[in-house]
């Protein structure tokens, strides 16, 4: 992994991409659980080496493996809004017109209105964090500070931090799942509180 | 936990999934131990999946979570709030109802400042006017629309009216469609959801046809214009608070940020040209700058003066 040396920094990356495509091609396949998309992401992070000058990187593995998991990360972001955007048509029952005949701004302030409920979902979420474990997020996530950074505030390994942050990443996904945020469908109907669906005070 | 019953199982994976997450950003995390964590049970990708979407949501909301918004708010120009938006959206809304009156005067001009704004057209036809953009309305059978920044155009197709756009140094025409247009200083992206349009400059030799699917990115200072696919349901996405690009100048990129998230960035004169590929969360200005630098390997600064884009130091 040390034959990169910090000159001729693009081809030089890419050259490392090279020694490891059959590794990042095995990992896109698990991460991704689809081999077309696995294959698709390889292409995409390939031209993003090849089309563009990245600066020297201490460790060129590691930054094309996290490359390679953001890109997924993204794409499933992606995947994940527009199921939240169907979810809202078929959730809108009341509503007698199809998803083609509503307005934009309609859906534009549905939006609207869920990423209010994430907000106040995540906010209050936060606030239920156990002491260290809120600290570490916060500094981390809110403040910007790297993980190294976070453990020297803190006055804790690096461990330590890696701990706090995954007891506080379990319990936002916790909070999420428990509104229903990764739910493919709609199914509201239980633990549904009021912050959940203001829809029913609009359409009634 | 040692039973072995669902709750526990998927409680103990939950557990794994934030763990590996978490060891992502270290230069030696076991990526071969991932892989293989997430080989053993189609369960571990979906956890660690929602983990994953749980933290990126976080850095989407990371300015309204923040603790310190008040002391920030003096420090740099805040980017667009949608849950401030929601009532400009409501008032956007009582505007397009009675826009056909205020059109009945031979000229209308609509400034858009943080949120976006529907205006209505005498024929039923819509346009959502994007934030911090200019639209203005000559009326008449033959109606004329000047656009100076970002509007979706979803326009009634009649063969009996001759509508033209002026969007930047191109004149768009023969519309019966769904389409987006960015008119951004010279230089003018147009794309096609649905239907066709005709694009014409006096730079260009010939008229251009766009379809359903096509993007066409005018230059004005080359005169020039190249045509590329897009996917439809990618055209016009800033009104759901997301751009994606492609092989798009990274001048662009950062004028769409400003006009989308109210987020000032500077860029050396190297860096204009520059191309990006990707979908940023215009939603959210921070992190959606964030995300630009790493997928660009740029280095982000931010003081007094704002934010700043370089290259990494070599």
């Amino acid at each position: 992994m040390k034959q990169h040396s910090g000159q001729d920094v693009g081809s030089g990356l890419a050259g490392v991409f090279e020694l490891h495509r059959h590794d990042l091609a095995r990992f896109l396949a698990a991460r991704c659980g689809d081999s077309e998309e696995a294959k698709d992401l390889l292409q995409e992070l390939w031209i993003r080496l090849s089309t563009r000058a990245i600066g020297p990187i201490a460790n060129p593995r590691a930054y094309l493996f996290r490359m390679a998991n953001n890109l997924v990360l993204n794409h499933t972001r992606c995947r994940h809004r527009t199921m939240l955007r169907d979810r809202r048509w078929l959730r809108t029952d009341g509503d007698e017109r199809s998803p083609e005949d509503r307005s934009d701004p309609d859906l534009l302030a549905d939006e609207q209105i869920e990423r209010q409920q994430e907000v106040e979902i995540l906010r209050s979420a936060i606030d239920a964090l156990p002491p260290g474990a809120q600290r570490a997020l916060r500094l981390h996530r809110l403040d910007g500070h790297d993980q190294g950074e976070v453990g020297r505030i803190m006055g804790i390994s690096r461990s330590g931090v890696e701990k706090h942050l995954a007891v506080a990443m379990r319990h936002l996904r916790n909070a999420l799942a428990d509104r229903g945020y990764f739910a493919p469908k709609v199914s509201r109907e239980r633990g549904t509180t009021s912050a959940a669906k203001p829809r029913t005070e609009e359409r009634p | 936990m040692i039973r072995e019953d669902e709750t526990g199982n998927s409680r103990s994976i939950f557990d794994a999934a934030s763990a590996w997450h978490v060891e992502t950003s270290r230069d030696d995390m076991d990526w071969e131990g991932f892989m293989t964590w997430l080989a053993a049970d189609p369960r571990h990708r979906s956890a660690y999946d929602q983990i994953a979407l749980a933290d990126s949501l976080v850095e989407e909301h990371r300015d309204n979570l923040h603790e310190h918004d008040v002391r920030q708010a003096g420090r740099w120009r805040r980017p667009l709030k949608w849950s401030a938006g929601l009532t400009a959206a409501a008032a956007a809304s009582l505007i397009a109802f009675f826009a056909p009156h205020f059109l009945s005067a031979p000229m209308a001009t609509y400034q858009t400042f943080g949120s976006t704004e529907q205006v209505a057209l005498e024929d039923g036809s819509t346009v959502l006017l994007a934030p911090r953009s200019r639209l203005v309305v000559t009326g008449g059978r033959d109606e004329k629309i000047e656009l100076a920044g970002g509007a979706w155009f979803n326009i009634r197709h009649n063969a009996a009216r001759a509508l033209a756009i002026t969007a930047g140094q191109v004149e768009i025409t023969d519309i019966g469609t769904r389409f987006d247009v960015q008119a951004t200083d010279g230089q003018v992206r147009v794309a096609v959801a649905e239907g066709e349009v005709q694009v014409s400059s006096s730079s260009l030799a010939q008229p251009v046809h766009l379809h359903s699917g096509d993007a066409l990115l005018f230059d004005g200072e080359g005169g020039r214009a190249a045509v590329s696919k897009l996917p439809t349901d990618a055209v016009g996405q800033w009104r759901q608070g997301r751009i994606t690009y492609e092989e798009t100048p990274l001048s662009l990129v950062i004028a769409d940020l400003a006009r989308y998230s109210g987020i000032q960035v500077e860029i050396g004169r190297a860096l204009r040209g520059r191309l990006f590929s990707g979908t940023l969360v215009v939603s959210n200005g921070k992190a959606a700058l964030r995300d630009l630098s790493q997928l660009m390997g740029l280095e982000l600064h931010h003081d007094r003066s704002g934010y700043r884009l370089d290259e990494r130091e070599r």
